[in-house]
């Protein structure tokens, strides 16, 4: 095997075990939309679908939800986009990583949040020519994770829940790890420390007051506008320049 | 479904991946404009800030229990508090999350 061979292997293998830990939060997830799809009047292959085509777990749930209790058709699709809006600003944090392959658009559907996450640390620490085998290793574990799972839902999710009611208890707390992971490296400064724990915070606090869906794009907004704050006060004291 | 519920679908999954792709498209173009080395510097500051914090908010959401309760609250302290240990020591990704879902697990069913 050449060394490029082995290096394109190694960036696909490393895609596969960065994504790993996705999979105790996805699969769990994904297993209740397909049993409350189901329960809601859908088949499995439609469940199934909406997963692979629409793949952004928080709207499925909204659309099946609207859906199942008769809104307006347009209503579903003004609210199903107004919760993925938040994904407008992932694509071009992660452009200054990725090279001018035609490819590139087409892979984002796999652009979760968490997907977005991982890609927005580790593209920076990769190769250029590894980027794209790490992307579409990691975002195709997580889709095909999203996907599987949905499809167990729908088939055996009743089953499932009422064998092991702690695995859906349990599982999901390798997402608030992999975040927890991913932002530990930015408490590089006062200001970067401060504004990560105001927005962790915010967020946690509108979540517990039930604004799920707004509760990230509020919480992240106020964390940049602290952010600034902080900044102009620095710049004032003269602590920092330009 | 009928027709106008897989169009409705359809549609989701569309303006789904164009809301994905279209900014993309959008930078990648807004820098080869600028066409300067260093691609960072044409980033505008407030977007490099606010992904940072959309991460930090996903955590913050994460944070909320599926079934909020004193029992699930010390898990994700300890489970929280082991992770970061581990990451400090092995900079990882997979067993930071590994440990800390498993001292969140082992709380949770003691607990019970």
């Amino acid at each position: 095997m050449s060394s490029v061979e082995a290096a394109k292997r190694s960036a696909w293998q490393q895609g596969a075990r960065d994504a790993l830990p996705l999979l105790g939060g996805y699969i769990p997830v994904a297993i209740s939309f397909g049993l409350i799809a189901v329960q809601s009047g859908f088949s499995a292959l439609e469940t199934v679908l909406i997963s692979a085509l629409i793949y952004a777990g928080a709207s499925q749930f909204l659309f099946i939800a609207m859906v199942a209790s008769g809104a307006p058709l347009l209503l579903v699709l003004v609210m199903t986009l107004l919760i993925n809006a938040r994904h407008l600003v992932y694509g071009p944090n992660i452009a200054p990583y990725l090279s001018n392959s035609r490819w590139w658009p087409v892979l984002m559907h796999g652009l979760t949040d968490q997907i977005f996450a991982l890609a927005h640390t580790r593209l920076p620490q990769l190769a250029e020519k590894d980027r794209m085998g790490w992307y579409i290793s990691a975002a195709l574990i997580a889709w095909g994770s999203w996907i599987i799972g949905t499809a167990v839902g729908a088939v055996a999710g009743a089953e499932i829940t009422s064998r092991w009611p702690l695995l859906g208890e349990v599982m999901p707390f390798a997402l608030p790890a992999l975040f927890l992971v991913l932002l530990a490296p930015r408490f590089t400064s006062v200001q970067w420390s401060l504004t990560m724990l105001v927005t962790i915070v915010a967020a946690l606090m509108l979540k517990l007051m039930g604004m799920t869906n707004s509760a990230i794009p509020l919480a992240a907004l106020s964390g940049v506008a602290l952010f600034y704050l902080v900044q102009a006060k620095l710049k004032a004291e003269g602590k920092i320049h330009g | 479904m009928d027709k106008s519920l897989w169009l409705l679908m359809l549609a989701c999954a569309l303006g789904t991946f164009l809301l994905r792709a279209l900014p993309l498209i959008w930078m990648r173009r807004h820098l080869v404009r600028r066409s300067i080395s260093n691609s960072n510097e044409a980033m505008p500051v407030w977007l490099t800030v606010l992904a940072p914090t959309m991460i930090a908010a996903m955590f913050g959401v994460s944070l909320v229990p599926a079934h909020p309760g004193i029992s699930s609250w010390l898990a994700t302290v300890l489970g929280g508090l082991c992770t970061i240990l581990v990451w400090r020591r092995t900079r990882s990704l997979g067993w930071p999350v590994c440990i800390g879902v498993a001292v969140y697990g082992v709380i949770v069913v003691v607990l019970s």
